[in-house]
């Protein structure tokens, strides 16, 4: 939706950079101003959040400073008000103009935004992002700070993506601590790029899964240097999770695989980690 | 065992030495030659980041603490700067870009992390998880929960941990500053009427970024990609690359980051606070712009038994007015209290890096520490982008009430980095 005159005139009154680009000169008018100008904006409605992203510009094909500044402080006023209807209005009307033929560099800055006031009601149009393998790690992100319904989207996305854009969703998953993700870690344990590897080992540790801590073992066991360090804490950080859960003689089988086959003088800090949680244990 | 110059590294030579006799007590004057440290004494160095602070914190805090040291790696995403390693430390420093090769190699006992901080939690959990130990350049980190899982892959493994400030020694020396923290640490005051007021020292109107950088070509030795790391992959601009990464959010966050963690680490040492944040942080600034960072005029933190921090920037908006500076006196405690302070033996001295090696205890500027110090600069960031008082919960380490601030305390990572 093209800005109207009034939104323009509105975004206009933003401060103009100081002659090296930054706001160095945002006095104390000009920061009242501003503090003035956004309820301004934000009566706007939906008109004005729509006016705003059509006014943004591709890095490099000239400036959107104004419109992109303008957008990011409703986005942070938004989430301070105390009224989740303004805030989630604002996310939806953001989150309405992302796909189509609008540039990538837009739309990644429009999931910025979302990241920051976004809530369940963007989950879905950063489900259909996560499709996209230029947006799909950003939307991943967004989807992870947002956390509320966002586990459905990964999940519902993985079937659909691949190299780069797996990983994110798996990480995601990871990173949101999704039981219902736990099949996915397993079998990504087992997957041809060490990276995927990396990120199920992480999953499976984040999760607590004790089903898969043989596995785990196993490849941890079977690796070297990079992958072995990443997976051989995921062991570490699995048996430390069981102990919290009360699953104490799953930790100590852990602890005790770590103890016995970490002999070398490289891995001697897994081995004393594994030895103290055990006298700790018992 | 692999030969370096001539000479071992102090790991290789205990890897030698275990394999051929575990219960073997060296001296460590055997094996040195005239005028040189033994190699049970000399620490193998890996340097990540070899732009202005590279190299800073193994002269500050092994070599001028009386330890020894040998550059054995440097890394660096630029190799323009790689190859000043070579220049600088020997010829025996093997060259990387890609900071996984040289966590692997298994004859380095030290990390040096002095790359832009938006990367400094991953290096560090990640030489943690080597079973390195760690000097890491401030601001320990980028934003709060890199902090926390630092913390707990560093005490995980019983790696030392040191911090590149040492304000704290200088605290220690203080006959007032001993007698502050021995009041704080007895318990006996219940509400702290202490305020300390930093005021400047802070250079507010240089950290302010660019705020509408125009993409330019990236320069050929430069990896930007992996330079950006786990933070936002954005149009190259060499501003926000070298010295002035600092005015970025997505590397560091102005200059209360760039600082704080100097002023803080002392503060906290003297005030008892290494365990714990403050819980009510003010700031009055100019509105945040996305990602650069902008002027700012104070902070003010509260700790939960009163004690409030204002870091006051003194360059930029209206002056801090609210509260006057306040030193905790033993005159604070009834009498009772008083003479129970006074009997209190004065806390053990920091401990350098150095000795923290080879003791295997906590450095001075330890990990919790440390993370506890860059908090207070995070909080005060968080107020400041969000242009709003927040609350926050030091045991659980989140922001109350307020998802938005939330989302500044955990950010997600780009692939393949996580915490």
């Amino acid at each position: 939706m093209p800005a109207s005159e009034e939104l323009k005139a509105l975004v206009a009154q933003l401060p103009d950079p100081d002659k090296n680009g930054t706001y160095v000169n945002m006095d104390q008018e000009r920061t009242e101003k501003i503090g003035k100008l956004i309820p301004d904006l934000l009566k706007g409605g939906r008109d004005t959040v729509l006016g705003l992203i059509d006014m943004l510009v591709e890095p490099g094909k000239g400036s959107d400073l104004k419109p992109h500044f303008a957008l990011h402080l409703l986005a942070v006023h938004v989430t301070g008000l105390g009224d989740d209807k303004a805030r989630a209005d604002f996310a939806a009307a953001a989150a309405s103009q992302m796909g189509g033929d609008r540039p990538k560099a837009v739309q990644k800055y429009l999931i910025e935004e979302l990241r920051i006031a976004g809530g369940k009601e963007v989950a879905g149009p950063l489900g259909k992002a996560l499709l996209d393998p230029e947006l799909c790690d950003d939307a991943a992100g967004a989807l992870a700070a947002i956390r509320d319904g966002a586990a459905e989207q990964l999940l519902a996305a993985l079937p659909n993506v691949r190299g780069r854009s797996r990983l994110s969703v798996i990480k995601k998953l990871a990173v949101l601590r999704c039981q219902e993700a736990a099949g996915v870690f397993r079998q990504a344990l087992g997957d041809a790029d060490a990276d995927i590897r990396i990120a199920a080992a992480w999953g499976i540790a984040r999760i607590a899964d004790a089903s898969a801590a043989d596995a785990l073992l196993k490849a941890a066991d079977a690796h070297q240097d990079w992958e072995r360090f990443n997976e051989n804490d995921a062991c570490v950080a699995l048996a430390e999770g069981l102990l919290a859960r009360g699953k104490k003689a799953e930790a100590v089988a852990i602890y005790t695989h770590l103890e016995k086959t970490r002999t070398g003088l490289s891995e001697r800090h897994i081995r004393e980690a594994a030895a103290r949680a055990l006298a700790s244990a018992r | 065992m692999s030969a370096l110059n001539g000479r071992v590294s102090r790991r290789t030579f205990l890897e030698g030495a275990a394999a051929a006799a575990a219960f073997t007590i060296v001296p460590r004057s055997v094996l040195g030659g005239p005028g040189e440290a033994p190699p049970s004494e000399t620490f193998a160095v890996g340097l990540i980041g070899c732009g202005g602070q590279g190299g800073e914190d193994v002269e500050s805090y092994i070599k001028n603490a009386g330890g020894s040291y040998r550059m054995l790696a440097a890394c660096d995403v630029d190799k323009g700067r790689l190859a000043g390693a070579k220049k600088k430390f020997g010829d025996q420093v093997e060259l990387y870009t890609d900071f996984r090769r040289l966590i692997e190699r298994k004859d380095i006992d030290i990390v040096s992390v002095a790359t832009p901080p938006h990367w400094h939690a991953l290096l560090c959990i990640a030489a943690a998880q080597a079973g390195k130990d760690i000097l890491c350049e401030k601001p320990m980190t980028r934003f709060i929960a890199e902090g926390r899982a630092v913390v707990t892959t560093v005490k995980r493994y019983g790696r030392v941990f040191q911090i590149g400030t040492s304000g704290r020694f200088g605290a220690y020396k203080s006959t007032a500053g001993r007698t502050i923290h021995k009041i704080m640490r007895s318990g006996l005051l219940k509400n702290c009427p202490a305020v300390h007021i930093h005021k400047g020292g802070f250079p507010v109107k240089q950290y302010c970024g660019l705020v509408d950088p125009q993409p330019q070509a990236v320069p050929a030795s430069l990896d930007w990609d992996l330079y950006c790391g786990p933070s936002p992959l954005r149009p190259y601009h060499p501003h926000r690359f070298g010295w002035s990464h600092r005015y970025y959010w997505d590397y560091e966050g102005g200059s209360l980051a760039d600082f704080a963690q100097h002023y803080m680490d002392p503060l906290q040492w003297t005030y008892g606070k290494d365990d714990t944040s403050p819980v009510e942080i003010e700031s009055c600034a100019a509105p945040a712009h996305p990602e650069a960072c902008g002027v700012w005029a104070w902070a003010e933190l509260k700790y939960a038994d009163g004690f409030t921090i204002v870091l006051d920037g003194n360059e930029w908006g209206p002056r801090y007015d609210r509260k006057a500076p306040r030193q905790v006196q033993l005159g604070d405690l009834d009498e009772q209290g008083r003479k129970k302070v006074e009997a209190m033996p004065d806390p053990d001295p920091p401990r350098t890096f150095v000795e923290a090696v080879k003791t295997r205890k906590e450095s001075a500027g330890h990990v919790e520490a440390a993370h506890r110090a860059v908090t207070i600069a995070h909080l005060a960031n968080i107020s400041i982008r969000l242009g709003r008082k927040i609350r926050y919960d030091p045991v659980k380490e989140v922001v109350i009430g307020d998802e938005a601030a939330n989302r500044l305390v955990y950010q997600p990572m780009r692939e393949p980095w996580h915490l």
